[in-house]
């Protein structure tokens, strides 16, 4: 009975884990590099790379939002609505925006956006048309192209996938304790079976809570029951109520002047002495039903929304605010949710949430070149091989090469492409997802050992081209950014050189290894021997 | 000071589970551990652990609970990389180790 339990373990671990396993792999990739949202932002956007980050910052921040307010009074006077979007640690410039009226057709205003320096006060160079570090955000759960709704379906699908591939996988891993430093290196399968226990043991609390907290933050979506049971008008009435929100002066009338934004801060700072504001939201301004909602940064505390004031704007009067204290349930969703986003990480946290998404990234890669090798090792010299061994090996060429590839083509786009060419975010995207069809057509065609070492080739020359390419296109390099502690550039730049050298450490490894598949050791010529009896 | 410490109580805790271990002590010290050895680093290696948990969530709460893991992940590599690829620098690791936990304890005692 155990000895069929531990089988039918084995078989649900393999299947569960291969059928999304590439998927998976793009989730954890683009997740481990949403990571560094604000950073790939930052290096996509030239003209913010000198903004020093402010040493007073939380003590200028009083007067950046009285400066914005009379800036927006005098530009956005008739606009639906206004928003200052303070300096914060990783982003280190001030923004004040007003919304312009909507296009017949558009679902949401757009912004126009001043861009400042928050030490000289004096107006950024255009901002280029990037998507920047959102992308690979945004990829990790609405996969682009897709229908965002179906696209997270397809990732909830996939995460509990991977979730009943983690729980299995413990269940097998008989030697877990016994084996958990140990690597062996030049043993064939034996090695890729270490890299993918140890990549799975060494971050198993990671990736059990980035798993089931990736479904946590679309449970509304998953499991809407409850609420549309409870609310008479379903999800949107059960948001209305554990959001916060203006119920009463949003029926007033006509319009108003709007009460000094001192006033306002006073009472923030009234209630937050050492409040870090992050955002400052104005509705319907110069309205008698405006509100001026003040966001502030949550610090360290496991909570996703941030903490918010809303006064009416005509009156100065507190309208609502997001609870000091939670509620278990509410505390509860809130604290998993700011867990897999790690917005509350500070530089050590983070780093180390990186580290968790890439052994996430070598474990999933390993099993899906485990599978294809062992499949590999025993289809006959003679015999053809089946039409799922190639298209495994297929996806894991153009999935495990091909979007480091297409990675190094997004960046080197936003450093190459005109910055006045017309949809340019647009450009960039489809310069990554044409790399990656590039690489699955050659996959497609031949995936051996020649085109793994020809790919980590082009990795190589791709990954050290964008450090170079920055150092050719833009005033700072890599030395510059040293020099001058620009450390989230240096790095970016840093670990692009990083990748460049690990990929050519794989291209000389591939050009020196033996073709182990046609090289059958003793003990694997007994096994088929005995198969064979 | 107190993430140094933390971290540094976490990777004494599994180079004492790795020392533990038959295979991976007779690589370093070229000798089979006693029974008794074993045990007290099993023992030395499971308090290390818990104080460092209880340091990272009695200073910084949940934050510091999501940290512990994240120096249990990284004290897993580090020790996976020494034993594996530079055994014979596994002492003078030890050593280091040894002394970064006093360091940091007493640096935090005294101030």
């Amino acid at each position: 009975m155990k000895d069929s339990f531990f089988r039918s373990m084995t078989w649900l671990h393999t299947w569960v884990g291969l059928l999304v396993c590439w998927l998976l792999y793009l989730i954890f990739f683009a997740g481990t590099l949403s990571f560094f949202r604000d950073e790939i932002t930052l290096w996509n956007q030239p003209a913010i790379h000198n903004v020093q980050a402010q040493a007073q910052r939380i003590e200028a921040q009083k007067q950046q939002i009285i400066t914005g307010f009379d800036y927006l009074a005098n530009h956005g006077a008739n606009s639906p609505s206004w928003r200052i979007t303070l300096p914060e640690p990783r982003i280190p410039y001030l923004v004040y925006g007003y919304a312009k009226p909507k296009e017949p057709g558009q679902r949401r205003s757009q912004f126009k956006n001043t861009q400042l320096n928050p030490n000289t006060m004096q107006e950024l160079e255009p901002f280029i048309d990037t998507k920047g570090g959102n992308f690979f955000y945004r990829l990790h759960f609405d996969l682009h192209y897709m229908d965002a709704i179906t696209a997270r379906w397809v990732i909830c699908f996939a995460s509990f996938f991977m979730l009943i591939a983690i729980i299995s996988g413990v269940v097998i891993h008989k030697r877990i304790f016994k084996d958990m430093f140990s690597f062996r290196r030049n043993k064939g399968s034996r090695t890729w079976l270490d890299a993918h226990n140890l990549s799975s043991v060494l971050a198993l609390p990671f990736h059990l809570m980035i798993t089931y907290t990736g479904m946590i933050t679309l449970i509304f979506m998953l499991f809407p029951y409850p609420a549309q049971t409870a609310y008479d008008n379903g999800m949107r009435g059960f948001f209305n109520d554990v959001t916060p929100r203006n119920t009463m002066t949003d029926k007033a009338k006509g319009e108003s002047s709007m009460v000094p934004i001192q006033s306002i801060l006073d009472q923030v700072y009234t209630k937050w002495p050492h409040a870090d504001i992050t955002r400052v939201q104005v509705n319907q301004p110069n309205m008698a039903a405006s509100t001026i909602t003040v966001l502030v940064s949550a610090g360290k505390t496991l909570r996703d929304q941030a903490p918010r004031l809303i006064f009416s704007g005509a009156t100065g009067q507190m309208v609502a605010k997001t609870d000091d204290e939670l509620t278990n349930s509410k505390a509860l969703y809130e604290s998993l949710n700011s867990m897999h986003t790690g917005r509350l990480a500070t530089w050590l946290l983070r780093w180390l949430y990186v580290l968790g998404g890439i052994a996430g990234c070598v474990m999933i890669g390993s099993g899906c070149i485990m599978w294809a090798k062992r499949i590999r090792e025993r289809t006959k010299n003679n015999a053809k091989p089946s039409f799922g061994l190639k298209l495994v090996e297929g996806l894991n060429l153009a999935t495990i090469m091909g979007l480091p590839l297409a990675t190094c083509a997004f960046f080197t786009a936003n450093r190459l492409l005109n910055p006045t060419t017309a949809e340019r975010a647009d450009k960039e995207i489809l310069a990554f997802f044409f790399t990656w069809l590039a690489v699955a057509v050659i996959a497609l065609f031949k995936r051996d050992t020649l085109q793994w070492r020809v790919m980590a080739a082009i990795n190589t020359v791709a990954c050290l081209s964008v450090p170079v390419i920055n150092a050719l296109t833009t005033n700072g390099n890599i030395v510059s950014y040293l020099m001058h502690k620009q450390w989230a550039l240096f790095t970016f730049d840093a670990l692009f050189l990083l990748f460049s050298i690990l990929f050519f450490i794989q291209t000389e490894k591939l050009r020196t290894a033996k073709n182990t598949s046609k090289i059958i050791s003793p003990s694997q010529s007994n096994n088929l021997k005995r198969q064979k009896s | 000071m107190i993430d140094l410490l933390g971290f540094s109580l976490c990777l004494f805790g599994f180079n004492s589970f790795a020392l533990a271990k038959f295979n991976h002590f007779k690589d370093v010290f070229k000798k089979r551990p006693t029974e008794l050895q074993s045990k007290s680093l099993l023992f030395t290696a499971w308090i290390s652990i818990l104080l460092s948990l209880v340091l990272c969530v009695a200073t910084q709460s949940g934050y510091g609970a999501l940290l512990f893991c994240g120096f249990m992940s990284l004290s897993v590599l580090i020790i996976m990389v020494f034993y594996n690829f530079l055994v014979s620098y596994v002492k003078w690791f030890s050593v280091l180790n040894s002394v970064l936990v006093v360091l940091s304890g007493l640096f935090l005692a005294l101030n």
